[in-house]
């Protein structure tokens, strides 16, 4: 790949967009005018809420006690209304009975005039009250305090507010309209209590001091930690979206796609100076829009604090200085994950119009993505941090929440998930580049017989790609949706017929059937070959040789990313079940044989067999080991798993076979469950102690063994990549093409 | 110095599953000379011209362009050719100049060299006055000559021409053929599609004619119209092609036998 062809790609690009005045718009002009027209609109109905008076009926006044007086001439009186409600009541005060009708009638009306919308708020003190009131008053009292009758609504004397909630204007209205009641409440008790001498600090007897202890700059920063992320993530995947379909969608569309493709231009430099392109205005949109939230917000926030002193969001302040450093340094790992995948999106649409289609499935799926860390329940853990978008959010509020030390932890498998995400993404593009069925794909007629025929009568010997990963997705969504139904046994039988048969129906099942009805040599697919005899003793020699280093791995991943606590009690569940096997051999038949048997079919046959044809050996070995470990229920398994996937993806396609790899598998099982066997104390062997250490938890191998264990796993991958490798037709054209290129190139140099 | 041989192109469709583009095609064409590709619409001069270009791959069969294997070498390959079709427009919002200037720098011509290089082309192909039109304010024609240019700015020894006068009028497809024949001159190796007889009557020096995926006859005009006994080339096309969609199996072998005689 030569930079400089990515850097001509990137600046015609950049200046192609910045000449589209649609681009122009979106990133410059929309935010400059939508941030400032949102905040009018805010501070009009801060405004609003403030000031608009309110128009008050107040029905049978001549009910209210004299003392403490409510009304002082057509208002309420000013100490029972709060200072920023002052001169905004308006009143007007009606007797009860003003047509001379009975008190229901006196309700009925109330309600008609709030919902006309003639009053937006009305009081009506019951006819009574004022007696009612001096009777709760001189009521007797036993010697608590409390009235002997106790039939507490028939006594209290109830005034009653008539709101219309469907309007603001009357929600407004009887919320300050409960303030003053409420004041006047306050004092018509604290007169009561005077009265009987009581002090009036009886009726506090505590009070709760409230001491937080975050400082003022981490209660910003947690406050912001929140909303930064989400505001920034969302306008730098729109950013990125609307370039990417105008770069591929669109270049496809005018034709100048072709043009560029017979330039000396290769695909994958075409590739990076699109994907640079999208990338930059996918931030510029986020940063922009940022800039201009943030300055409208202090506008606006300048404006609600000058309008009244108390307001409440002023007190959230502008977000830390190092909030907006970091969330800038996380916006590039985002910005590129987001503008790859629009990239290759955008690449498989054929036209604009089909890839703003694409728009809503892509936020369907980042959404979730991007709420997740809202959760109150997020936070930054292994599982977390493996799951794309949601741990760069959890990351970066770590970071703005000043835990460094927590973020550091975590930071590897953030960076490696985005990293590999991305990676994965613009090689996607690059293949969508690359497709001719895509570059030049017309429309077809498409029903679901027509494609069905399509599948079983154009089927190749071996899987494609795409029947692969989809065979992988289905185990993966079977065993997520079985585990909710299976619950956990309670025999040792019961044990062996959940893991026999989930593992049989849920993994080997889908891939034979698979191999048999999609492909037409299954035997091929699933490498049911016999391989050289030497390549057996070879592969269950490095299983013997291998596992102590990956029991140290499990190990150091373990302590690295702790078990929670319910899992650990899970599996100690599992480990007390295994402990009850009649015999070590049947232990091994059900967790080191069966096991090996399915999983080889599934992941080393079927899916490994169908993602060589991408034409990169190691990359099909990686995806189908991504599959290995997913299927792995807890996390730190499936890390481990993922590993022991690829010396076993190596095998297979080393040695052209099934057999070694299952030998292999097998074997590494049977000694995981020998180890265990071992050291839960009851079994133990005694003899092994230069070779083993620890029992229970701790138990592993000493360290000179790890040592030797990794010297030798790399003598004998050494020897298996000895072995004639043979070669998919696709993995020779790959091969060719990259001699070919470089056979070219040299001349010249 | 293209050089073709056994090359199939098939394709997977819904319908009618493997559908064959290009059934086992072989020709050559050599430096100093025009190669004609006539064929109806639908016969597969674009598919047989995008496999030269790189832009789809030969399902079997091989071919190399300036001794670069397509398949293999693709870089080297649009390294060495100039293509020019119906389907490569220019940028909207690129100046004819710009648009050059960015093909040039894609190919790794010395800044010198291309300015030099454009001069000369702008002022050939008399586009001095479109230099700083955008590519959405160009006619047709306009828009022809700068995809020529295009093609030419790093002087390839090879140039494709896929149905190059299409939409074009008479007086700008005339100057194109006009350059085309200069290119010849200068020795370059051109490969120039069409399914309009007179072009390839006038222009070609040698006449491949392609019908659904089938190399029908090669020959130049006087060998095809000795052996067909008609000296009208739209005469000879018909002939070939009735005879091919009867099935008829003498006449196909006689066909097939044809290149073989050149």
């Amino acid at each position: 790949m030569k930079w400089n062809n990515v850097r001509l790609v990137f600046l015609r690009e950049v200046r192609d967009q910045l000449r589209d005045r649609r681009t122009l718009f979106t990133i410059a002009v929309l935010p400059l005018l939508l941030y400032p027209l949102l905040g009018m609109i805010f501070l009009q109905i801060a405004q609003f809420m403030r000031e608009h008076p309110t128009s008050i009926l107040v029905l049978g006044a001549e009910a209210l006690p004299e003392q403490p007086a409510l009304l002082q001439g057509a208002a309420f009186a000013e100490q029972f209304v709060m200072p920023r409600d002052q001169g905004r009541l308006r009143l007007t005060i009606q007797p009860l009975d003003d047509a001379g009708s009975p008190s229901a009638d006196a309700r009925q009306r109330a309600q008609r005039v709030v919902q006309a919308g003639e009053f937006d708020a009305v009081v009506v003190f019951p006819a009574d009250f004022a007696e009612r009131l001096a009777e709760f008053h001189e009521r007797p009292r036993d010697e608590h305090g409390a009235p002997r009758n106790a039939d507490a609504a028939d006594v209290i004397p109830q005034p009653e507010v008539f709101v219309n909630t469907a309007s603001d204007k009357s929600r407004i209205a009887a919320d300050r309209v409960e303030r003053v009641l409420e004041l006047w409440r306050e004092a018509i008790v604290s007169d009561n209590l005077r009265q009987r001498n009581v002090p009036l600090a009886a009726t506090q007897p505590f009070q709760v001091v409230n001491t937080d202890v975050a400082q003022e700059r981490s209660r910003r920063a947690a406050a912001w930690s929140k909303i930064l992320p989400f505001i920034v993530l969302v306008w730098a995947l729109t950013g990125a979206f609307y370039p990417a379909i105008d770069l591929c969608a669109g270049e496809k569309e005018r034709g100048t796609l072709e043009t560029l493709l017979c330039s000396p231009a290769q695909r994958s430099e075409i590739v990076w100076g699109k994907l640079f392109t999208i990338m930059v205005f996918s931030m510029a949109t986020s940063v922009f829009n940022l800039l201009c939230m943030a300055l409208t917000s202090v506008f606006i926030l300048g404006r609600i604090a000058h309008l009244d002193a108390t307001a409440a969001p002023a007190a959230i302040g502008m977000p830390p200085w190092s909030a907006v450093v970091w969330l800038l340094l996380a916006l590039a790992p985002i910005a590129a994950l987001f503008s790859a995948l629009a990239l290759a999106i955008a690449a498989f649409a054929r036209s604009s119009k089909e890839g703003q289609y694409y728009l809503m499935p892509l936020l369907l799926v980042t959404l979730p993505l991007m709420m997740l860390p809202l959760l109150p329940t997020a936070e930054l853990d292994l599982g977390m941090s493996l799951i794309p978008v949601t741990g760069v959010m959890l990351l970066l509020r770590a970071l703005i929440e000043g835990q460094y030390v927590e973020a550091l932890r975590y930071a590897v498998p953030v960076i490696a998930v985005t990293a590999v995400c991305c990676l994965v993404a613009i090689r996607w593009a690059v293949e969508q580049f690359n497709n001719e069925s895509v570059l030049f794909r017309e429309s077809e007629r498409w029903g679901l017989s027509l494609w069905l025929r399509h599948v079983i009568r154009d089927r190749h010997e071996t899987p494609t790609i795409s029947e692969a990963v989809l065979c992988g997705l289905l185990i993966l969504m079977v065993r997520f949706f079985a585990s909710f139904a299976v619950s956990m046994p309670d025999s040792w039988p019961r044990f062996v017929t959940v893991t026999v048969v989930s593992l049989i129906s849920f993994v080997a099942t889908p891939a034979l059937l698979m191999a048999v009805v999609l492909t037409r040599s299954p035997a091929k697919t699933l490498l049911l070959q016999r391989p050289r005899w030497v390549t057996l003793p070879m592969a269950i020699a490095l299983a013997i040789v291998i596992h102590p280093a990956g029991v140290t791995l499990s190990e150091v991943i373990r302590s690295l990313y702790p078990i929670s606590p319910d899992v650990v009690q899970q599996l100690h569940a599992v480990e007390s079940l295994l402990g009850r096997a009649p015999s070590l051999w049947s232990l091994l038949i059900v967790l080191a044989l069966v096991p090996a048997i399915c999983e080889e079919l599934a992941f080393r046959g079927f899916i490994l067999s169908g993602l060589r044809h991408s034409g990169h050996k190691w990359g099909a070995i990686v995806a189908s080991s991504v599959f290995f470990g997913a299927t792995h229920g807890i996390l730190q398994q499936s890390l481990s798993a993922f590993a022991l996937g690829l010396v076993l993806g190596y095998l297979a396609v080393q040695t052209r076979s099934l057999l070694p790899g299952l030998a292999f598998h097998a074997v590494y099982n049977a000694l995981v469950l020998a180890l265990a066997w071992n050291a839960d104390g009851v079994h133990h062997w005694s003899g092994w102690d230069w070779l083993l250490t620890g029992t229970g938890e701790t138990a592993g191998y000493r360290w000179p063994v790890v040592a030797m264990s990794i010297l030798s796993t790399v003598g004998i991958l050494v020897w298996f990549r000895g072995l004639p490798f043979q070669p998919t037709a696709e993995e020779s054209l790959h091969e060719a093409v990259v001699r070919g290129e470089r056979l070219a190139e040299t001349p010249e140099m | 110095m293209i050089h073709v041989r056994r090359v199939t192109k098939s394709y997977v469709d819904l319908r009618r599953g493997q559908f064959v583009a290009l059934a086992s095609i072989s020709f050559d064409a050599r430096p100093g000379e025009i190669f004609g590709l006539l064929g109806p619409n639908g016969a597969g001069k674009t598919t047989m011209l995008r496999i030269l270009s790189t832009v789809l791959q030969p399902t079997s069969g091989h071919a190399s362009v300036n001794g670069f294997d397509v398949l293999t070498q693709p870089s080297q390959v649009r390294r060495h050719i100039g293509f020019v079709s119906a389907n490569t427009a220019v940028y909207d919002r690129m100046t004819a100049w710009e648009m050059v200037e960015y093909f040039g720098r894609l190919h790794g011509l010395a800044e010198e060299l291309l300015r030099e290089r454009m001069e000369d082309l702008f002022s050939r192909l008399q586009m001095n006055e479109i230099r700083d039109v955008l590519g959405a304010k160009m006619s047709t024609g306009m828009k022809q000559k700068v995809s020529i240019a295009r093609a030419l700015v790093h002087d390839p020894p090879v140039l494709i021409f896929d149905e190059a006068t299409a939409g074009l009028d008479v007086l700008v497809a005339r100057a194109l053929l006009k350059i085309v024949a200069e290119l010849r001159e200068q020795g370059k190796c051109i490969v120039f599609s069409t399914h309009i007889m007179r072009e390839a009557e006038r222009l070609c020096d040698r006449i491949a004619v392609l019908h659904r995926g089938h190399l029908l006859a090669e020959g130049t005009y006087a060998q095809l119209a000795e052996r067909y006994g008609d000296s009208d080339l739209e005469e000879v096309f018909f002939r070939l092609i009735s005879w091919h969609d009867a099935g008829d199996p003498a006449a196909a072998d006689q066909v097939y036998a044809l290149p073989k005689k050149v």
